[in-house]
């Protein structure tokens, strides 16, 4: 990734435009605008959706554009601040006069965004939303595939998994983080695991950020749990499973949410590990040679980008997602009018690279189903175990 | 959707979990300690707060990971550059102070414009992804009675202790530590009696620089590698140079330890998330009712 | 200049309802909003240097009180707003109360305070109100203005202007200049009559509810509500950022600021330079602060003063003299003071009667600087009793001393470095037994300046004076409170033999105008020559009083000043 003199005037002049009033986009190019947190904390996860967008885009160009337009990404930095997303959005819907907008990352984030959505009566197609209660809009439509009660879908597709284990769990630790939506879910699991037979050993909340892993593994160590409930996302699993480490501690079973799938290859400790995911680059997934392309593509434009972890997994996915749906709906009502793709949209279904997405149940979700799988860290890859038709080649859970 | 997270009551916890727990407060302390150190000599002593001391630490964290990544360079043999290295940045940077004569407040705001410089270049180079060094130091540990220790905790302690002692015993028995004590105290006094003030103004800041790499292995080492986590670390680090009182070398980690094992054992009894509660308010208590102990 | 700013403000008022697109609304909405908290938190630590790093949390107390009376209870969201500015004040009142009676938790101590504080809210708030999941709430905002974002930008107008006038008000205002003071030396200050403790609390209650309030908008605005994007130390940086770049000194200071960063962060949002943007916005804050120490406007303000010549307003002719009471009018018993085991007052008994010239001699380290500090209210004497006309003193806050009418001077001059030498002597008649206001109080500092000569450093500030003219601005402050009592400490000291005359003029001049005078001096010629009567100090103990020819004679006298063995 280097900066060449041309791309710096781009950035010099792009820098100017913020606050000049674009011309009106009379041109042929359909400008669809989103912001994505490129700097601060959560930039890690954004660099993924801002590859796999580009690439998105670079396809749907190659395949003539939308209705024989070419299509233009209009993306901007919301520096992971909800409030400067919320300008941004006002920005390109009432400034830049975009036609469309896509979704930015997180739930903060995407809330903003669904406010301006909602007071211009935009569509917000949202990639990464924790809390689906929250989504009170009716043009807004999630393209990762969750159900509408994640707290209780989730659970039991974990729970699920592990009765499949060699040991089938009976004592279940719960160590969540109070990050807003992996603790939904945390909370959620105590009640299927109640509902199951299944035991409540420990329960324990950190704050979000926390660094010192010591003591909550030594006491996840003292509960000696069958199965290790880590509500956790990010980094977290990682730095858990080492402060186990230290103990000379490895619960029989475990699962951790959301984790950075990179990192957590590197911790030998970690093999066995469940977690939550849409998709992998394995088959059946990559059945399809469009996508079998798309994860080739994604490999060498991450390698690029020096992103660590090349393969194509929940995150990138739920982008990619994205813009199917966003194609589907366009191409289906061959319009770019938000009410009329977002009325398309509530009555229709979309199949992309992991299932089929619908939005015909309460806010736009659907209540009990999702296309969510759980994966497996075996031998250095993550490899999906459950349900079983989407599990990879004669893979089980171990 | 609040729940009901009110089942972490209060545990009686075994022995080995308190132990333990102490254990790694202290480990966490340590580090804390290490990268406080740097920043209460040049706040104590050249009256810079220097934030840039978390993105130097850092950006030895990413250049031992980087060694050790690409050409297998050990760890502690990255030192050999990255002290040098970051030693002539903090020369480099006391001359820029002294050369615009910039203000206490000042030197924060000039500093937090250099680390916004120094985190983007980190993330341009190493992108905003983790980044997780491997190394063989991390699978050594050993067993204790029923506690356990891990490499790489020992060696941050081991250095934590190793530099604030060192730096203590300098300052104290040395007559460059002498000088440096007078510099601190009253520095036209001490030019008057022929403390060569600007000479040993580069050379703590040299050694402030210098500590910054030394804390980047050990972050290298046991944590993983963010740009973003350039940021995590102040409020925590701040508070503990603040209440080790500032330019005093054991300070940082005597407080870091104060702050780490009150959190960790917090963690062990209670709910975990409850942590900042006790350790902060434990330390404004302190303020309060022992102020003239700083 | 006022047709401007009307102007001005009717184009501000009138933005929501000229049809621009939203977008400007809501950026000018992220302006103001930075607006109000930098100016807020320059109330407290820009003016009275009381460094904050906590002004997340304040703020983050208004969000949450908003968010949890709105969001969880159904308040209407208007009715929100006044407590989410209150919660922030009572908070940081309760907290002003507990730390300003510290003495030693000044600097970098409360600083880590506030900083320790934002920790333990944020806690709090996640384990309580919050619970986890983050609040969302949508209010209707009422239909006035033809966009939602217009009615937020017309609330936080509101806010932004309430706060810059508050500012504004406080900067010109006694209150303002007592925390000016105390930002310079608050010692001082206190001993000239500034009530530091009550001015710490209400500067402090004032930034936190204004940031409370800031905070409570904000919730509406983002409408999602999350402990870690609400408690945030980067807040605080912000926050501090601004108004460091504006500049501190000047109540308009970090409003600019926050201008100058908030565009400045806003102008990097492109989607292909954030990452190169993050890095010039470091290397602008840097080029600017060299270029502009005390901040963008603290420099332009610099480079427009020293255009300005010095004015004088006419000075009014002198007031009559009062007329000194005579008889005791301090009267000191068995007063003791002690210093880690060092009795530095070993019961001093000593009488000054009204209108005399009292000259208090004695050795080096004998107690007379301790005793004035103990009469001033510096210290607080361990036992023994002090009376001045009557009332007891001891115990007393020194601002309270002052106000009784009694002033000092210091040996070594401490001026307020960072006010103007017509400020410095403008501050006692504002904080004395009189309480001027702002302009009645610079008239008087000019009838000062005129008596000690100084009229032509008015606009100076003291680091550029010389010694001599230091000590007689020291005196002219002390001066300016019209004392009933002064004490003065070593003032000649230092001085040639003709700035010693000029001195000693003065000295009887002050007299003259109805001043009783105690006159700590070395130098025994001027005791010799200028006081009725005189009180010798040694050890701890008035040991010898009366006529000064006599007193020195006194056998005691003779020996602890030749050093002979004293029993």
């Amino acid at each position: 990734m280097k900066i060449t003199r041309r791309q710096a005037l781009a950035a010099g002049s792009a820098v100017l435009s913020s606050f000049i009033l674009p011309a009106r986009a009379q041109g042929k190019p359909i400008r669809i605008g989103s912001t994505l947190p490129l700097t601060g904390p959560l930039a890690s996860l954004a660099i993924i959706h801002k590859v796999t967008a580009e690439i998105c885009v670079d396809n749907l160009n190659k395949r003539g554009g939308l209705l024989g337009r070419p299509v233009e990404w209009v993306l901007r930095d919301d520096q992971s601040k909800p409030e400067l997303t919320r300008t941004i959005y006002e920005q390109l819907i009432t400034a830049d006069k975009v036609d469309l907008i896509q979704s930015p990352y997180a739930t903060a984030s995407i809330l903003a965004a669904m406010g301006v959505a909602q007071r211009y009566n935009k569509m917000l197609l949202h990639t990464s939303f924790g809390i689906p209660r929250l989504a009170k809009y009716d043009m807004q439509f999630q393209t990762a595939g969750s159900p509408f009660d994640p707290e209780v879908v989730w659970p039991n597709h974990i729970f699920d998994a592990a009765a499949k284990l060699p040991k089938p769990p009976k004592t279940i630790a719960i160590v969540t983080s109070k990050f807003p939506s992996v603790h939904a879910i945390s909370v959620g699991a105590r009640e299927v695991l109640k509902k199951r037979g299944l035991q409540e050993v420990l329960h324990l909340e950190y704050e979000f950020g926390n660094r010192d892993f010591g003591p909550i593994a030594a006491r996840v160590k003292d509960a000696n749990p069958d199965f290790l409930w880590g509500g956790t996302n990010g980094i977290d699993p990682v730095l858990m499973l080492e402060a186990m480490k230290k103990i000379d501690y490895r619960p029989p079973a475990q699962v951790h949410l959301f984790p950075a799938p990179g990192p957590m290859l590197k911790v030998p400790e970690a093999q066995g590990s469940l977690a939550l995911t849409t998709f992998e680059s394995h088959p059946p997934f990559t059945d399809d040679p469009a996508i079998a392309q798309f994860v080739k593509t994604y490999a060498e434009r991450a390698k690029e980008a020096g992103i660590p972890y090349t393969a194509v997994d929940l995150q990138s996915a739920i982008m990619y997602a994205a813009w199917q749906v966003l194609e589907a709906a366009v191409n289906a009502t061959k319009s770019l009018d938000d009410k009329t793709l977002a009325a398309w949209l509530r009555k229709s279904e979309v199949k992309c690279l992991f299932g089929t997405l619908k939005w015909n149940g309460p806010q736009n979700y659907v209540e009990g189903a999702d296309l969510y799988k759980v994966k497996q860290l075996q031998q250095g890859r993550w490899l999906v175990v459950h349900p079983d038709p989407w599990a990879a080649p004669g893979a089980k859970i171990v | 959707m609040g729940g009901p997270g009110s089942e972490d009551r209060l545990t009686v916890p075994s022995a080995t979990l308190l132990g333990q727990s102490v254990l790694s407060g202290v480990f966490i302390g340590a580090l804390y300690g290490l990268l406080g150190l740097g920043l209460s000599l040049s706040w104590g002593m050249l009256r810079q707060v220097n934030l840039t001391h978390f993105a130097l630490a850092f950006l030895g964290g990413y250049l031992t990971f980087q060694l050790a990544a690409v050409a297998k360079v050990d760890p502690f043999v990255s030192l050999a550059v990255t002290v040098p290295l970051f030693f002539g940045l903090g020369v480099a940077l006391h001359g820029f102070f002294t050369r615009f004569k910039v203000t206490l407040l000042n030197t924060l705001l000039v500093t937090f414009g250099l680390t916004s410089i120094i985190e983007a270049g980190i993330q341009w180079y190493w992108t905003a992804d983790f980044q997780r060094m491997e190394s063989a130091y991390a699978q050594v540990r050993w067993k204790i009675g029923p506690l356990y220790l891990s490499l790489p905790d020992v060696i941050t302690l081991g250095l934590a202790l190793a530099l604030c002692f060192g730096t203590w015993a300098v300052l104290r028995f040395t007559d460059l530590g002498k000088a440096i004590r007078a510099m601190t105290e009253d520095a036209p006094i001490a030019a008057a009696f022929g403390v060569d003030e600007k000479r040993l103004g580069y050379l703590v800041s040299g050694v402030a620089g210098a500590f910054a790499a030394v804390a980047g292995v050990c972050l290298a080492l046991d944590h993983t590698l963010a740009p973003v986590q350039i940021y995590a670390w102040m409020g925590v680090v701040f508070a503990a140079v603040m209440m080790g009182g500032l330019g005093r070398p054991l300070g940082p980690l005597v407080a870091g330890i104060v702050i780490g094992v009150s959190e960790a054992l917090t963690m062990a009894v209670t709910a975990p998330t409850w942590a900042p509660l006790v350790s902060f308010s434990l330390l404004i208590a302190i303020l309060l009712f022992r102020p003239s102990r700083f | 200049m006022k047709a401007g700013l009307g102007i001005f403000a009717v184009a501000l008022l009138a933005l929501p309802y000229v049809g621009l697109p939203a977008f400007y609304e809501s950026f000018s909405y992220l302006l103001l909003s930075a607006i109000v908290l930098a100016t807020s938190w320059n109330i407290l630590s820009g003016y009275s240097g009381y460094f904050s790093f906590g002004h997340g949390a304040f703020f983050g107390v208004g969000v949450y009180t908003t968010a949890g009376l709105a969001g969880k209870l159904d308040w209407p969201f208007l009715w929100t707003l006044p407590l989410a500015a209150l919660a922030a004040a009572v908070l940081g009142v309760a907290l002003g109360a507990v730390v300003f009676r510290v003495r030693a938790l000044r600097g970098e101590l409360f600083a880590l305070l506030t900083l320790a504080i934002t920790f333990v809210l944020a806690t709090i708030a996640l384990n309580t109100v919050d619970g986890g999941p983050g609040i969302q709430f949508m209010v209707d905002t009422p239909k006035l203005t033809p966009t939602a974002s217009g009615f937020l930008y017309l609330l936080m107008l509101a806010a932004a202007a309430l706060t810059l006038w508050i500012a504004y008000a406080i900067y010109h205002s006694r209150f303002g200049t007592g925390l000016l003071a105390i930002h310079d030396d608050e010692d001082v200050a206190e001993v000239m009559g500034v009530p530091t403790y009550r001015f710490k609390l209400a500067a402090f209650a004032i930034s936190c509810a204004l940031a409370g309030l800031a905070g409570g908008i904000h919730a509406v605005f983002v409408s999602y509500v999350t402990v870690a994007e609400t408690f945030s130390i980067a807040l605080a940086v912000n926050v501090v950022l601004m108004a460091a770049l504006g500049g501190t000194r000047h109540w308009l200071g970090p409003a600019v600021g926050a201008v100058a960063i908030t565009v400045l962060l806003y102008a990097f949002t492109s989607g292909q330079a954030a990452v190169l943007g993050r890095a010039l916005t470091g290397l602008i804050l840097i080029v600017v602060i060299v270029a502009m120490p005390e901040g963008i406007l603290g420099q332009l303000l610099k480079r427009f003063r020293k255009k300005e010549p010095v004015r004088k307003p006419p000075v009014e002719s002198a007031r009559p003299a009062m007329k000194a009471k005579t008889g005791t009018i301090l009267e000191v018993r068995g007063a003791s003071k002690a210093f880690k085991g060092v009795q530095a007052l070993a019961g001093v008994d000593l009488d000054v009667r009204g209108g005399e010239i009292l000259g208090l001699v004695g050795p080096n380290g004998s107690g007379k600087s301790t005793l004035i500090n103990v009469v001033s209210g510096h210290y607080t004497a361990d036992s023994g009793s002090i009376r001045f006309e009557g009332a007891e003193l001891i115990g007393v806050a020194a601002h309270r001393i002052a106000r009784a009418g009694i002033a000092r001077t210091y040996q070594i001059p401490r001026p307020f470095p960072q006010l103007t030498v017509l400020q410095n002597i403008a501050l006692p008649p504002m904080f004395g037994q009189v309480a001027m206001d702002r302009a009645a109080a610079e008239r008087e500092a000019w009838r000062w300046l005129e008596f000690t000569g100084l009229e032509a450093k008015a606009h100076r500030f003291p680091p550029d004076l010389n010694l001599h003219e230091r000590k007689f601005l020291e005196l002219a402050r002390a001066l300016a409170s019209r004392p009933k009592l002064l004490f003065l400490d070593e003032v000649l000291s230092g001085l040639t033999p003709v700035e010693m005359d000029g001195a000693l003029r003065l000295i009887r001049a002050i007299r003259e105008q109805g001043a009783t005078i105690v006159f700590v001096e070395h130098v025994m010629r001027a005791v010799m020559e200028l006081t009725d009567r005189i009180v010798v100090l040694t050890y701890g103990k008035a040991i010898a009083a009366g006529q000064p020819a006599e007193v020195m004679r006194h056998p005691d006298v003779v020996s602890a000043y030749l050093g002979t063995a004293h029993v």
